[in-house]
């Protein structure tokens, strides 16, 4: 139905509400937004903003209380445990702060895993020339716990892209690594992105990641509260993040979220 | 993604289930009845009409009288294909080396049996010294008794011990008289064997015996005559039976909890591992296959190691049962095909059932959890577990009110065995939703001297119920069983030695020793009030089964009235069972005194009986009474099991005199100790496995809180500390398996106690064997704590 737009991923007035009945907790409070086809998006903000729970519903890992979400123009509420875990398998990828690779498993192997999942045995070129693309065609046979923190994040990396998803989500993807296993993982999303127009969404809390982006999103009490495109530097999105957490509108949210759990 | 560390512990304990289950149904499958050596020549034998009854009570075939078995014997004579057709008896004669028997081969059934001569050709049997017997008063015994030919040797009959001139020697059990002298002493025929001439066919002799026999007997051939084993074996090996079957079934059912509380853990521990799977892709299906996959290769494997392991131990324990009693003594240990094929199976299915549960929960874990730091529990205990639980529950429930109020002891103890199954199961089932109660319950005497120690271990329990319950399931497992099942044994035990002791009034009791009874020489010299015991067969039309058999006692009626307390007459007088005729009969027989009753004696005879007076059905330590003489008269070799005697005497020879209470504990004494062993075997079998069970989940829990334990040091904890920690957490979750456990087997043993107490009329007293809880108890402990302490030490060294 949406053919005709450019946009990857949306997200129309998504709400998620967790917690118990008497004691609700809104993760998100009515987001709208979009990732374009072929852009970098950093989405940041404080702890307990919702960034995480908007990646995890836009990346369909988790389903929103309310509101619509699509990837590639597919709803994803109309879709079962089955048909999502398939859609998440072939059209998304996925790179968290840690913890992405089974241990049992080599480096080659992890990157298949998710085509074989799916029934299919990759090419062992496809697979070599995936680890080859993030810089790791000599630790193929390698196991997790032989690898370094940068080298298992672009192991994930490489395991994200095999099934050629529409779109990246990484949670933190730096969130582990040192400065300089950080800016190659970073450099590498760019680089996806600069060459082959793959549509990234990162979540960071770090404003020299973000940095890397095309638009950074920032959220506050589950709000998409600013939004910055072009010329993006560390500094500026430091400075626009300072400037938020000057600005009240957070204090009179928090509120209006405190009647609503009342009014329970 | 099988890991070879994470399975282990399921391999291990598939594999000494699967060891176990082939082992026993190895033996299982080599506990065929045997064809006897003394009819092993005739290829075929015709056996009197089997007394319709249930497999399991092994009394004798319906003999036939000896007019009849003469007759039949001279038929079956002249059928083509038949060179002779020998009539086999069987009476008591038991040969006296030194005045007493012989003790060498008590157990063996055949070695106080005396046969005709001609019974002797049926087994091929050659003399290996002297002469056959000819006449009345010669003896040919077996050579391992160390007798010479031409030496006077005492016989024990039933009447009396009796000289006898040993005329020749073979190389078999049992003594072999004159057939004249066979046909007085045994006067009923059971047998009678075939000799066929060269090159006879013996399945066509068989279908022409069939002819000839019809329906007064049974033509067997080839295997089919281990029927005529003797009886007692056959007792003995149907107890074997029952042995291996509960231990083969018992090892499955453990294995099965075992392993799936091993599973139950390491998908519990793999939780983020299977988030990521589920986000990279996974459906939920292809998880469940996942663990199915892994179940199954471990399964197999493991099964496979398990039968190599069965197959090499089951000789041996062949022996040993064997040695114990639980196996005739020929006993032999065969490789079947089905036991291998069953254990081939087991091993799989096993683990498939075992993997049951985790894979469901499997499936479930949500992509989301691959983010999780520690995963929380949430839900200790879903809804279909409860439904499980409380299903478990009340079937365990209904069958302890089954055994409360069932009739028969085995049936009660069936019963039992299988209510502890299905509360364990229960038990195991809801302990997640037990745990935090009964946690809390703990906490006031863990709190004080615990401080932070105490802190963290309750809170750990408290947290992770279902880990804490799954660590639990195995210790609950174990002292349930140890507790009921030894539990249930000594009180059924003392409760029958009760209600025994309750009914007799006399002082003292002479009994046999060393031999099946008492002779009527000894009975003579002992006074005093005694029982005749014969076996007995109902054939009327009307009665079903078929030939059914009954335990006539041949009593003198006022002794026996005098000395048996729990005798209450319905109809009728006691004082008139006298003269040829007269019987007693039970008020389940719906009959009334002056009615006519016929019944087949051990000679075959039917002999027409008067019910001169009717008691109730629990008067009688057998079926029906007829007077002394009357036993004696149609079973020459009958043998007296009691004497009662008021005042302390000198027993005489092949007797000894106990008071009531040691005679009543010793009634069943035999029985006892077979039915102890074989608690003790089941225990040991399920105490092992428990402790080995609680070992394992312990060292995988260990070596999952590694983080834990590095946090709670880097927070300032000594090492000693930490070890505290680790031994207090073990200890707590063996007290709470043990507790669980314990309260479960109790629940089962009142209920069993108050069914004894309706059956044997006097109150009985819960008798619970503390040392064998104690032990099972301090095993689980014991490896608990090493379990945990050791890899925990190791850890913090580094």
């Amino acid at each position: 139905m949406t053919a005709m737009t450019t946009d990857t991923v949306t997200l129309t007035g998504v709400r998620a509400v967790y917690g118990t009945r008497d004691r609700p907790v809104t993760a998100l409070d009515g987001v709208t937004t979009s990732f374009a086809s072929g852009t970098f998006t950093a989405v940041m903000g404080p702890s307990g903003s919702g960034k995480s729970t908007l990646l995890h519903c836009a990346a369909g890992l988790d389903s929103p209380t309310e509101g619509i979400v699509t990837i590639d123009g597919i709803r994803l509420n109309d879709l079962g445990e089955d048909e999502l875990t398939r859609l998440r398998r072939d059209c998304v990828g996925f790179v968290f702060q840690a913890f992405n690779l089974v241990s049992t498993l080599t480096a080659a192997q992890n990157v298949e895993l998710p085509l074989r999942l799916a029934g299919r045995r990759p090419p062992a070129r496809d697979v070599a020339a995936a680890l080859d693309a993030v810089g790791l065609a000599d630790r193929a046979g390698h196991r997790p716990s032989e690898l370094s923190g940068g080298e298992q994040q672009r192991v994930a990396v490489a395991r994200a892209l095999i099934t050629r998803p529409a779109v990246l989500f990484a949670d933190e993807p730096t969130g582990a690594l040192d400065s300089a296993a950080s800016r190659q993982v970073l450099r590498l999303l760019r680089a996806l992105v600069d060459d082959h127009g793959q549509t990234v969404v990162m979540v960071t809390h770090d404003p020299s990641a973000a940095a890397y982006a095309d638009r950074v999103l920032l959220l506050a009490d589950g709000r998409v509260v600013d939004e910055l495109t072009g010329g993006i530097t560390a500094a500026a999105v430091a400075a626009r993040i300072a400037e938020r957490e000057a600005d009240p509108v957070g204090a009179s949210r928090h509120a209006a979220e405190t009647t609503e759990g009342l009014s329970c | 993604m099988l890991s070879i560390r994470r399975s282990a512990s399921a391999f291990v304990a598939v594999a000494i289930g699967v060891a176990l289950v082939a082992t026993a149904t190895l033996l299982l499958a080599s506990g065929r009845p045997q064809v006897p050596d003394r009819l092993a020549q005739a290829a075929v034998v015709v056996q009197s009409p089997e007394a319709g009854t249930e497999a399991d009570s092994f009394v004798p075939t319906r003999p036939w009288s000896a007019t009849a078995a003469a007759e039949l014997t001279s038929r079956l004579a002249g059928l083509p294909g038949v060179a002779a057709a020998v009539p086999d008896r069987t009476f008591y004669a038991q040969p006296l080396v030194g005045d007493r028997p012989s003790a060498a081969d008590a157990r063996r059934e055949d070695a106080h049996q005396g046969h005709g001569w001609s019974s002797a050709q049926l087994g091929g049997l050659r003399r290996t010294a002297g002469e056959p017997p000819r006449k009345a008063g010669e003896v040919v015994v077996d050579r391992a008794l160390g007798l010479r030919t031409g030496v006077p040797v005492t016989l024990l009959t039933a009447a009396g011990p009796e000289p006898y001139t040993v005329s020749g020697l073979v190389d078999a059990p049992g003594v072999y008289v004159a057939d004249e002298v066979a046909a007085v002493l045994a006067p009923g025929v059971r047998a009678i064997g075939l000799l066929l001439a060269p090159g006879a066919d013996p399945e066509r002799v068989a279908v022409a015996a069939r002819g000839v026999v019809g329906g007064d007997g049974q033509v067997l051939t080839g295997d089919e005559r281990g029927a005529l084993e003797p009886r007692g074996d056959a007792r003995t090996r149907w107890i074997g039976m029952q042995v291996l079957t509960a231990t083969a079934a018992l090892a499955g059912f453990v294995t099965v909890f075992v392993v799936a509380s091993t599973f139950a853990f390491t998908i519990a521990q793999r939780r983020r591992e299977l988030g990521l799977l589920r986000a990279v892709g996974a459906t939920g299906r292809q998880v469940r296959r996942m663990v199915y996959a892994e179940a199954l290769a471990v399964g197999a494997s493991a099964g496979l190691v398990g039968l190599l392991v069965g197959a090499a131990l089951a000789p041996g324990l062949g022996r040993l049962l064997v040695d114990v009693g639980f196996e005739p003594a020929t006993f032999a240990v065969r490789y079947a095909f089905w036991p291998v094929a069953v254990s081939l199976v087991a091993g799989p299915v096993i683990a498939l059932l075992a993997v049951w549960s985790a894979s469901r929960r499997a499936a479930r874990v949500r992509p989301l959890e691959a983010l999780r730091e520690a995963a929380v529990e949430q839900r200790p205990i879903g809804r279909l577990r409860v439904a499980t639980g409380a299903f478990l529950v009340a079937v365990g429930a209904a069958l302890s009110v089954g055994t409360a109020t069932a009739d028969e002891a085995r049936v009660a103890a069936q019963y039992a065995l299988y209510a502890v199954m299905a509360l364990v199961a229960g038990a195991t089932v809801l302990a997640p939703a037990v745990v935090g109660p009964v946690v809390r319950l703990l906490r006031s005497p863990v709190r004080r001297p615990g401080g932070a120690i105490g802190m963290l271990v309750r809170g750990g329990a408290l947290t992770a119920t279902r880990r804490t319950a799954s660590l639990a399931a195995p210790v609950l497992l174990t002292v349930a069983f140890a507790v009921l099942v030894s539990g249930m044994v000594r009180t059924t035990t003392a409760a029958y030695a009760a209600g025994r002791a309750d009914n007799v009034n006399a002082g003292w009791i002479v009994v046999p020793d060393g031999g099946p009874g008492l002779s009527d020489q000894a009975v003579a010299a002992a006074g005093g009030t005694a029982l005749l015991p014969t076996t007995v067969f109902r054939t009327d039309p009307g009665t079903l089964p078929e030939n059914r058999p009954l335990t006539a006692l041949g009593v003198d009626p006022a002794g026996f009235a005098a000395a048996n307390r729990a005798l209450t007459v319905v109809a009728g007088s006691l004082n008139d069972l006298r003269g040829e005729d007269t019987v007693v009969v039970t008020a389940s027989t719906n009959l009334l005194p002056s009615e006519a009753y016929e019944l087949v004696f051990a000679d075959g005879t039917l002999v027409p009986l008067r019910v001169v007076a009717v008691v109730t059905d629990d008067s009688l330590p057998g079926d029906l009474l007829v007077p002394r003489a009357v036993v004696r008269t149609h079973d020459p070799s009958a043998l007296t099991s009691t004497v009662y005697v008021r005042d302390r005497i000198d027993p005489p020879v092949g007797a000894r005199i106990v008071d009531v209470a040691t005679w009543a504990a010793e009634a069943d004494a035999a029985e006892d100790r077979l039915v102890w062993l074989f608690t003790l075997l089941l225990i040991g079998v399920s105490a092992g496995y428990g402790a080995i069970a609680v070992a394992n989940t312990l060292l995988l829990a260990a070596a999952g809180r590694a983080a834990d334990l590095r946090l709670i040091r880097l927070a300032g904890a000594t090492r000693r500390q930490v070890l505290w920690l680790v031994t207090a957490e073990s200890a707590l979750v063996v007290l709470i398996g043990a507790l669980l456990g314990g309260s479960v087997a109790f629940a089962g043993l009142l209920s069993i106690r108050a069914g004894l107490a309706e059956q044997v009329g006097v109150p009985v007293d819960l008798a619970v064997p503390w040392s064998v809880i104690g032990g099972v108890v301090g095993l689980c402990l014991l490896l608990a704590v090493v379990a945990s302490v050791l890899p925990t030490w190791r850890l913090l060294r580094h």
